[in-house]
């Protein structure tokens, strides 16, 4: 049978394209960590979505197992096949498709290699921002698949956050595209499927965020006499303030390997240890930063800093940085490559528990990592001939792993858990959070075809039974036998349940409810008929929680989880729901070190009363937010602000959550440190889900320093186009503001500030050191000056300003306001068919559109007529939806909303979300009907 | 952990260390063009080295097939040595594993049985060789190959033979023709006429000097007009490049002691104008190093060796005033820039040449020519010649320069193949020295002659 699928697959590639003698197989044993083989059943090499659609159908039709390959540079066993599945290799899939400047998009064919896009995309001054160390082999599929870091991800972010969507071909065959949830509504699939590690499905093409590359770099070189100050120098660099594009160390050992190699880059040998420190952005300033970042270096006792002095020198120290891993094949004839995360303030720690573990098992151990991050990379080396060394590789391993969840860090930052750490995940997770993590994972892939093995141990807790394949002491036929029978046991509880409808629950005696939720909370919590429910819970902790979620499961009761009630009626209208739970007397701080640039606290806390708890540092988002707004309700509604354009929309800050689950379990996602891929980022999931999948009950951010400068100009005209094309001009500059948002007249009144409510303001905030915010502002000015018909102020004490300007869309409940999102080139198309309709006046309009990002929202009047209200918005989504974006409705009157879906066509992976909601939520508990996909 | 006895001679496995530093990390991947070409590990040095690896550790057979066709598809360009972080030493890896394959029976194609006679029994024989090439010129010549190729019958029947006719066609000079500027006024450079004259011995080789003495011509009159004293040691033989990358290293050996020998006069610079014997002249110290009589010998000639671009470094004679409008490109040739690591030099010596320099897209790419890997792997080869054939197109240049005769005539001859492009192809040291005749500098010389 296996030889008429290989024939079948030959068929359809062609024979050049399919590789099955076992001989050739052996080179696709292992990847960039040979430590694991398994010997794969056939590879085959397609050249396009479609072909990779059609293996699929086959294999799955046979029921044999398959894996995704780039270049095979992954470190954690991540691409190999197991069960003598089939590698599709996409190494022939590179195709640049289209770059898209004026959008800052790029559109690629994932088996491209990630420096290529770089390198392509450079003419036009944009660049690709992640880079892990191997970018000039690895591929963009890999990278989406391990949700990959890099050097300069502390600035910027790691893979998932330059992803804008996938194109994936799933288990079945069936070719799908997945999104954030913002060009599509629905859940952010595209962010949960980046660092599934290939167990979802397989991404062939992908849409990819470019940013314009800095105009100006400074790299800096400081060499210490031991590790101890130069990891205390990269915490005091991060509490000075600075965000550094990078900081990277190199210890004594590494230096060493890396001097004796091709990419030397004049490192002392008798250096104990080195730091790599990177600042980019506008000239303006960046020279006073650079100077800062080597005072505090000195001060920490570094023995010689220097600068880069050109390009040259900077590519030099970064080859040497990127060619580490490999260079240690000089001091040693094995390596094998750990990845661990502590929090940034425990790094002195880390590294000495480090080293002393490798003392212990007489291994020699070098380190090389993103000390930014507390990302840490120790370097085993030892020589697998030497049976003391081979025995004790992985009890060392183990403890480093041990010892860095201890300090609160997690077992991997970027390369992923694959099958070299599967048996860790339990270190940092439950059972019951994996058990969510396969059930999402069967939401994808029900029948468990796609890379399996991988990440999360099935039950019956094999880790010990995984015994590595190599080609003599592969798996007996048996053992294979007994691993598919035990996975899919696991499937099988994953098999999701008929859909149940809540409505179900005609009897409801209020005055029993009433009792049995006081009986839990006591009667001081509770109220009737309020946040929409006639039962309204407000418990003072996670037990609480959970005990109601018991109790309205026995009831049969669906729930509305509910913060400060700002968004309860957004989406498409509830049914029935009896019990809406709020978190806003669940509210605590729970942890805050400023160091570590992280914090943590219940869901029930005020973004407003965080950012105020938080010194110099802030988590810089600026929702639709009147100042009640809790953490968990920003979340969970995901809603971007004005700034988003500059620091990101929540979903980038989010890194760590507990959440309730319907039957009142309590699981965890993420971690408390900013760099994280162990298991799915199940934060993507319920990050923007409306309160549809789980009850979010405790958060976890990544801060950022508060800017020492913030500056606003306010440019208006009587019309908008001059505007956008300013806004336009600023945007294709070298200047990087935070925020560029155009106000319709009337809608400026709001802000005292501004001088004149009959016309168009355009907004444009400039953030950061005040040498670079006063350079951009004066920039800004003389390019705005370039239409006469704009006049232009500047606003310095600027903060009351966005705050109101947030407040806007919380304020008008009675009305009609929906929001749109197409590519940044549609704006101006988006806003002339809004103001420009018929039978509309364009004057009753108020309008706020985020020129960056391509956002739009509006407030109309309703009118009587219903049915000619539906009838514009009709035609209105339709306009969205042909320009690539879509349109949502954000608050409208029951009888509208009735009519006409709030969030639009879900797109062709609306099955995907319904599968997830059956899987997490299968009682429909909680908000039914709330959400996009009929959800 | 008890490991297989190898199944290998000790060819391959004193060369384990090298194997070991291998971390399987994948940065060669991309530098690889057998690899790109067709995205299959087993086509990569990582994979080779994998290969290797397990015909060393007793899990695979050496001669089996996987072993020996991905082994003989390297070109052995070494583009991966220049990316490794480990530093691992592939050219040696790859010689050796070629040897291996070559002491075990394995059925082979025609083309390597004809490769392993020409090298046997030709290239070891000064005088058979001489003959040999004697032979090809006269049929070069008299335009026989080109004459059959416009037939088009080679190329519609006998696809591989009509590529070798090209090969030797592409071997026929292609005239610069600079003319004097008189808009640009010249530079009189006169060298320190008190400077004594260094003494420098010319490494012709084998191909070089059979199809293309005209290099060595102007090889000699550019050194001389840099003030060079140049001897040509008559002894010389092949460099044994060619012996070394098909597995013959019994052959290799034997020419290296012979050239050795041939060059032991005094210890002036061996200057070389063709990458891939300069490459090879300079790896003689690794070839011999198990040959106690030759090792030191070995290792201090390999010290002496220095492209004809590395010679003259900074102080290159420049000839202003003189030159075309022609466009002219650079092709780095793999073992000039992997090898020898002259390609930097070779490039600075062109452009003292005052030529409209264009730059080459992929011009540190292999052309797919390695010898003679065009007629034994011709689909890969064709596969790999195209890209180079196209970035050159885009390069819009009508002159090519490469420092190697080997990419020489691939490339010739698959732009007069395959694009039907009269592309003149040229050493840089003939562009150079085309700029000094235009500039009159050779003029003193013919008159010294004359009178």
């Amino acid at each position: 049978m296996a030889d008429q699928i290989i024939q079948q697959l030959k068929k359809i590639l062609g024979s050049d394209a399919v590789v099955c003698d076992d001989d050739e197989l052996l080179v696709y044993e292992c990847d960039g960590l040979p430590q694991h083989k398994l010997l794969p059943r056939a590879v085959v090499f397609p050249n396009s979505t479609e072909e990779v659609s059609e293996i699929v159908r086959i294999l799955s039709a046979a029921k044999i197992p398959f894996t995704a390959r780039g270049a095979g540079t992954g470190v954690s066993g991540g691409a190999l096949a197991k069960d003598r599945g089939v590698i599709i290799e996409l190494a022939r899939m590179r195709r640049l498709l289209r770059i898209d400047t004026e959008n800052r998009i790029a559109v690629v064919q994932t088996g491209l290699i990630n420096s290529h896009l770089s390198k392509a995309a450079a003419p036009f001054n944009l660049y690709y921002a992640p880079d892990p160390s191997s970018q000039t082999a690895c591929t963009i599929g890999g990278n989406i698949a391990e949700n990959a870091g890099g050097s300069h991800c502390l600035k910027y972010g790691v893979t998932v956050d330059h992803v804008i969507a996938a194109r994936v071909v799933l288990s079945d065959g069936r070719i799908v595209d997945l999104d954030a949830g913002t060009l599509t509504p629905g859940y952010d699939l595209v962010g949960v499927f980046v660092g599934s590690e290939g167990t979802f499905g397989i991404a062939t093409e992908a849409t990819l965020r470019l940013l314009p590359t800095p105009p100006a770099v400074r790299t800096i070189l400081a060499e210490f006499p031991d590790v101890n100050n130069a990891s205390r120098a990269v915490s005091a660099i991060i509490a000075a303030g600075l965000v550094p594009a990078a900081l990277e160390m190199i210890d004594a050992a590494t230096i060493r390997a890396v001097e004796a190699s091709v990419f030397a880059a004049g490192l002392p040998a008798d250096a104990e240890a080195a730091l790599i420190i990177e600042l980019d952005g506008l000239e303006a300033g960046l020279d006073s930063e650079a100077t800062h970042a080597e005072t505090i270096c000195r001060e920490h006792g570094a023995r010689e800093v220097r600068r880069a002095v050109d390009e040259k020198e900077r590519e030099k120290i970064w080859k040497a940085r990127k060619g580490a891993f490999g260079a240690m094949g000089r001091i040693s004839p094995d390596v094998m490559i750990q990845d661990a995360v502590v929090p940034r303030s425990k790094l002195p720690k880390a590294l000495a528990a480090i080293y002393q573990i490798a003392d212990k098992y007489n291994l020699e151990v070098a380190n090389v990592f993103h000390a930014g991050d507390g990302n840490l990379h120790p370097l085993l080396c030892y020589d697998s001939r030497d049976e003391y060394q081979l025995a004790h590789i992985k009890d060392a391993g183990r403890e480093i792993m041990e010892t860095c969840v201890e300090a609160g860090g997690s077992i991997t930052g970027e390369h992923g858990v694959g099958l070299d750490k599967i048996e860790y995940l339990p270190l940092i997770f439950s059972d019951d959070d994996m058990e969510t993590m396969l059930r999402v994972r069967a939401a994808f892939d029900p029948i468990g075809l796609c890379n399996p093995g991988k990440i999360i141990p099935l039950r019956r807790g094999c880790g010990e039974k995984r015994v590595i394949a190599t080609k003599e002491s592969g798996l007996s036929e048996k053992a294979i036998a007994d691993e598919k029978a035990d996975a899919a046991k696991s499937y099988a509880v994953m098999t999701p349940p008929d859909k149940k409808s809540s409505s179900g629950i005609p009897v409801f005696d209020s005055e029993k409810a009433r009792a049995s939720v006081a009986k839990i909370i006591g009667e001081e919590n509770v109220r009737a008929n309020a946040l929409g429910c006639p039962l309204a819970a407000f418990p003072t902790s996670v037990e609480e929680i959970s005990e109601l979620l018991r109790l309205a499961e026995r009831e049969n009761w669906a729930v509305i989880p509910a913060g400060s009630g700002t968004w309860l009626d957004a989406g498409n209208p509830v049914g029935n729901a009896v019990l809406s739970i709020s978190t806003s007397r669940h509210k605590n701080l729970i942890e805050y070190e400023p160091a570590d640039l992280v914090v943590t606290a219940e869901a029930g806390m005020k973004l407003s009363e965080l950012n105020a708890n938080l010194d110099s540092q802030w988590l810089p988002i600026d929702p639709p937010d009147d100042g009640r707004a809790t953490l968990g309700g920003v979340a969970a509604t995901g809603m971007p602000g004005a700034q988003a354009f500059g620091y990101g929309a929540p979903r980038h800050h989010v890194i760590g959550m507990r959440v309730a689950l319907a039957d009142g379990r309590i699981v965890k996602a993420g971690g408390r440190v900013v760099k994280n891929v162990a298991g799915y980022d199940l934060c993507k999931l319920f990050t923007g889900s409306y309160g549809t999948l789980g009850m979010i009950v405790e958060l976890t951010f990544k801060l950022r320093p508060r800017p020492l400068a913030e500056i606003t100009i306010a440019a208006q005209s009587s019309d908008y186009i001059s505007l956008i094309q300013a806004a336009r001009m600023i945007l294709s500059s070298e200047l990087l503001p935070v925020a560029v948002e155009l106000l319709s007249p009337g809608n400026s009144v709001k802000s005292d500030l501004i001088t004149s409510n009959e016309r168009h303001t355009l907004l444009i905030r400039f953030a950061g050191a005040d040498e670079t915010v006063s350079y951009q502002v004066k920039r800004a000015v003389a390019l705005i000056e370039n239409f006469r018909q704009i006049a232009a102020a500047t606003i310095s004490d600027d903060a009351g300003l966005w705050s109101e300007l947030a407040t806007i869309p919380v304020q008008n409940s009675n009305k009609l306001i929906w929001r749109s999102v197409v590519p940044r080139s549609k704006m101006d198309t988006m806003l002339d068919a809004a103001t420009k309709r018929s039978g509309n006046g364009a004057a009753s309009l108020l309008w706020q559109a985020s020129i960056g990002d391509g956002r739009l929202r509006v407030e109309e009047e309703m009118t009587d007529d219903i049915l000619e209200k539906i009838k514009s918005l009709e035609e209105l989504r339709r306009a969205a939806n042909s320009l690539g974006g879509n349109l949502v409705i954000e608050n409208a009157p029951l009888i509208l909303k009735e009519n006409f879906d709030s969030w639009g066509d879900a797109g062709n992976a609306a099955e995907i979300m319904r599968n997830i909601k059956a899987q997490m939520d299968s009682e429909n508990r909680f908000s039914p009907g709330r959400f996009a996909a009929g959800i | 952990m008890v490991k297989n006895d190898s199944l290998l001679s000790d060819i391959l496995s004193k060369e384990k260390e090298k194997i070991l530093a291998c971390v399987h990390c994948g940065l060669c991947l991309e530098s690889c063009p057998t690899y790109l070409a067709t995205g299959n590990e087993n086509d990569s040095p990582r994979g080779r080295i994998y290969l290797i690896r397990n015909v060393e550790e007793g899990r695979l057979q050496p001669t089996s097939s996987a072993f020996e066709s991905h082994i003989n598809r390297c070109l052995g360009c070494r583009a991966c040595e220049q990316v490794c972080p480990a530093g691992v030493e592939f050219g040696n890896l790859l010689e050796g594993a070629r040897a291996e394959i070559s002491s075990k029976k394995t059925e082979r194609g025609l083309a390597y049985h004809l490769q392993s006679f020409l090298l046997r029994y030709i290239w070891l024989y000064p005088k058979r060789l001489r003959f040999l090439f004697s032979f090809s010129r006269i049929i070069r010549d008299i335009k026989l190959p080109s004459l059959l190729l416009k037939t088009g019958i080679p190329s519609r029947f006998f696809p591989r033979l009509a590529f070798a006719f090209a090969l030797l066609d592409a071997s026929s000079p292609a005239p610069l023709n600079f003319t004097k500027n008189e808009d640009i006024a010249e530079e009189k450079e006169t060298p320190a006429a008190t400077e004594k004259k260094r003494s420098v011995m010319l490494f012709k080789g084998c191909v070089t000097e059979g199809l293309f003495s005209r290099i060595n011509k102007a090889t000699g009159r550019v050194l001389k007009a840099n003030r060079r004293q140049t001897q040509i040691p008559a002894k010389q033989t092949c460099c044994g490049a060619l012996h070394a990358h098909s597995g013959d290293l019994e052959g290799a050996k034997t020419l290296a002691r012979r050239n050795i020998e041939a060059f032991a006069a005094d210890d002036s610079p061996i200057i070389t104008n063709a990458g891939g014997c300069g490459a090879m002249l300079c790896n003689y110290g690794h070839l011999l190093a198990e040959d106690a009589e030759y090792d030191a010998r070995a290792k201090s000639f390999s010290a002496r060796v220095r492209d004809i671009s590395q010679e003259l470094p900074n102080e290159v004679i420049q000839a202003n005033g003189c030159g075309n409008s022609d466009a002219v490109t650079y092709d780095s040739s793999c073992h000039l820039l992997y090898g020898q690591h002259a390609a930097g030099d070779s490039l600075q010596m062109l452009l003292s040449a005052n030529v409209n320099y264009v730059p080459l897209n992929g011009s540190d790419v292999c052309c797919g020519g390695a010898g003679i890997y065009n007629l034994l792997e011709p689909e890969l080869s064709s596969k790999i010649l195209g890209e180079k054939l196209d970035n050159i197109k885009n390069s819009g240049a009508k002159v090519l320069a490469t420092g190697n005769p080997g990419c020489h005539m691939q490339i010739r001859a698959g732009m007069n193949l395959f694009e039907n492009s009269d592309l003149k192809v040229c050493h840089p040291v003939e562009i150079l020295d085309e700029s000094y005749r235009c500039a009159g500098r050779y003029d003193n010389d013919k008159a010294k002659v004359k009178s």
